[in-house]
């Protein structure tokens, strides 16, 4: 998923970290945001409706709408699209366990 | 199959319970929130508030835009408690 | 203690870094809050050639203020959000933090507003604005087959970013007719509106249809003759008979239904085919973010030509609440360039209002000519009538005047 090359915009030339997701690693780049760094990991599904329990995933990407919303190391609703990864960050979906505060 | 769509992403309200209320007698965007909950969730409405306007207007005679529905309230983005309470008082520098 | 500055502004956009520049160039101290780990706003997902001029690449220019700014020492406030204005005037921050000013910039930008469709919550469902993030910010494809629903200046941008980027495009459709598309699902409407963005049209015929659209007659024929399957732009299927009725797959998006629209704009249900695609885009619109205006207890008017309800604003930009301005897209849409010399212009008010400016009504005459001038020469128009929008909020500040 990741757009190496790009016409106008040059090379991609950043530094890799490394983050988990639900237990297991993945690559990230610094500066990169949480929900960028999970789409270039094939990753979509951000967490589960209170209410229905139906997957979400980032909407408006600007940090309008709190669909992508996760927990990162200990802290709940953290708006994925907004916030920067850092390296050994562990993130998780909200919403996959009933027992969740 | 229209009518089961999701309007308020975050409360989960779908088109059919904001049409229903209006029928119902909600004739105000306060009333339809109260009534449906639609727009009360953690985005305060920000991606939903337009669409309920735009279900008003669509569904009564009500001029949404003219009636000038615009009401925030603070906060306008949601905090913790902790931040309200303490926001009494001055903060640390 | 709150912390006192000469200027506090919200949002660090175009609008907001340029109000910085100039004012912290005069002297005043100022604070600059975004809820973004990065300044730029939006400027920083632009990327498009402009006509006998280089390429506008957001990410550079959003890089340089960002470093004027600091040379400046504007005090950045990043990833915070403000959740309150409170008189007379304290700006609240989500950490815990106050600021105090006597004036406040307000430079939240716009926003989008969505169309639903249903299946339009399902993961791979974003708004237009999100794959040009993605896309251009962050360099990953939003998806690798992707469907975009809407017709307007914003999506043709981005469905253009998205072609630069690899990532197929399978199409851009309407919306189906219900609440919240209107007008966006009509075909013949359309044609009218795309004759408006003329001056963006990168394809011959798209050139042809605006100039021959401007008449009611030739858009109805445009409609009729428009091809089924389509008209490429760049690459590009730009389709004006086809609806996307539904967006199918559980976990993840898996394709489109698209129906084709008959002459009448009625739905040819038996015409309805199934496209895989993994990601769908939305373009319903852009209008302005003011919340905090309202919550700060200034008047709002509403004007169409702008995007919706706006803060009433003087020819020097302040609302009716003194000490409170406004800049950029929370005035009404426009493009970057626009948004940034608004900025500057309101930099030089309230320099001149704190008494650091020696040629001060020059200085802002020429701010405002630049605001004029940029206008008028903007690549992306996204309402077509934005300067009479713009005269109408003029009138009826003065009309309040009078009363
Ligand atoms: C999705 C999208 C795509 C666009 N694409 C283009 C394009 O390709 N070309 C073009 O010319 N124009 C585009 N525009 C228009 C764009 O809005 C202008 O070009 C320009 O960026 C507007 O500048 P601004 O400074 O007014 O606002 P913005 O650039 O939007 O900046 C406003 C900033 O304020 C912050 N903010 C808002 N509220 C708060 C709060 N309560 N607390 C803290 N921070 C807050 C926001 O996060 C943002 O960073 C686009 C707009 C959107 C919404
Ligand atoms: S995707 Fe909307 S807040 Fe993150």
């Amino acid at each position: 998923m990741r757009i190496n090359k790009h016409p106008i915009l040059g090379k991609l030339d950043r530094k890799e970290i490394c983050i988990t997701y639900n237990g297991s690693d993945y690559q990230a780049y610094e500066g990169e945001t949480i929900a960028a760094a999970l789409l270039a990991n094939h990753i979509r599904v951000l967490r589960y409706s209170e209410k229905g329990k139906k997957p979400r995933g980032i909407y408006c990407g600007i940090g309008h709408c709190y669909e992508c919303r996760v927990t990162v190391d200990d802290e709940r609703s953290v708006r994925a699209c907004v916030t920067v990864v850092q390296d050994k960050m562990k993130i998780r979906s909200q919403g996959m366990y009933a027992n969740e505060i | 199959m229209i009518q089961n769509m999701l309007i308020c992403r975050c409360e989960e309200v779908l088109l059919a319970d904001i049409v229903a209320s209006i029928e119902n007698g909600a004739g105000t965007l306060k009333a339809i929130k109260m009534e449906t909950r639609a727009g009360m969730g953690i985005c305060q409405g920000r991606t939903c508030r337009m669409l309920l306007e735009q279900v008003m207007d669509f569904h009564t005679d009500i001029n949404v835009q003219e009636a000038n529905n615009l009401s925030y309230n603070n906060p306008v983005r949601p905090i913790s408690l902790a931040n309200l309470s303490r926001s009494g008082k001055d903060s640390e520098p | 203690m709150p912390m006192k500055y000469d200027l506090v502004i919200i949002g660090a956009g175009p609008a907001g870094m340029g109000a910085a520049i100039i004012a912290a160039s005069h002297g005043a101290s100022v604070a600059l809050v975004d809820e973004n780990p990065v300044p730029g706003g939006k400027l920083r997902g632009q990327v498009y050639k402009e006509p006998k001029a280089n390429w506008w690449i957001g990410q550079e220019i959003a890089r340089n203020m960002e470093k004027e700014i600091k040379q400046l020492g504007v005090t950045c406030f990043l990833e915070r959000e403000v959740w309150a204005i409170y008189p007379k005037w304290k700006i609240m921050l989500n950490n815990g933090e106050q600021l105090e000013s006597d004036y406040v910039v307000l430079a939240t930008g716009a926003i989008e507003k969505p169309i639903p469709i249903p299946g339009w919550t399902t993961p791979g469902v974003m708004a237009i604005g999100a794959a040009q993030v993605m896309a251009n910010i962050h360099r990953v494809k939003p998806g690798n087959r992707v469907a975009i629903i809407g017709i307007d200046a914003l999506s043709l941008t981005i469905a253009y970013d998205l072609k630069m980027a690899g990532v197929d495009v399978v199409g851009i459709y309407l919306p189906p007719f219900n609440e919240f598309s209107l007008d966006k699902s009509n075909p013949l409407k359309m044609i009218a509106y795309l004759s408006s963005l003329s001056h963006l049209a990168p394809n011959p015929i798209l050139k042809l249809l605006g100039k021959l659209g401007k008449q009611a007659s030739v858009q109805k024929l445009g409609v009729n003759y428009y091809p089924p399957f389509g008209m490429r732009v760049w690459g590009i299927p730009l389709h004006l008979r086809k609806a996307v009725v539904q967006i199918l797959g559980d976990e993840l998006v898996e394709a489109i239904k698209v129906t084709t629209i008959d002459r009448s704009g009625e739905l040819e249900t038996k015409q309805e085919k199934r496209i895989p695609v993994d990601c769908v885009c939305i373009s319903g619109g852009l209008y302005p973010l003011v919340e905090l205006a309202n919550v700060a207890g200034c008047a709002f008017v509403y004007v169409e030509d702008l995007g919706g309800h706006i803060p009433l604003y003087s020819d020097e930009m302040e609302t009716t609440q003194s000490g409170i301005f406004v800049a950029g897209n929370s005035t009404g849409v426009e493009g970057a360039k626009v948004a940034m010399a608004q900025g500057e212009l309101v930099g030089a008010i309230i320099s001149n209002r704190l008494g650091l400016l020696k040629h001060g009504t020059e200085l802002i005459k020429q701010a405002k000519e630049k605001v004029n001038v940029a206008r008028k020469n903007a690549v992306i128009k996204f309402h077509p009538t934005i300067e009479s929008g713009r005269e109408k909020v003029l009138h009826l500040w003065n009309e309040k005047a009078v009363k």
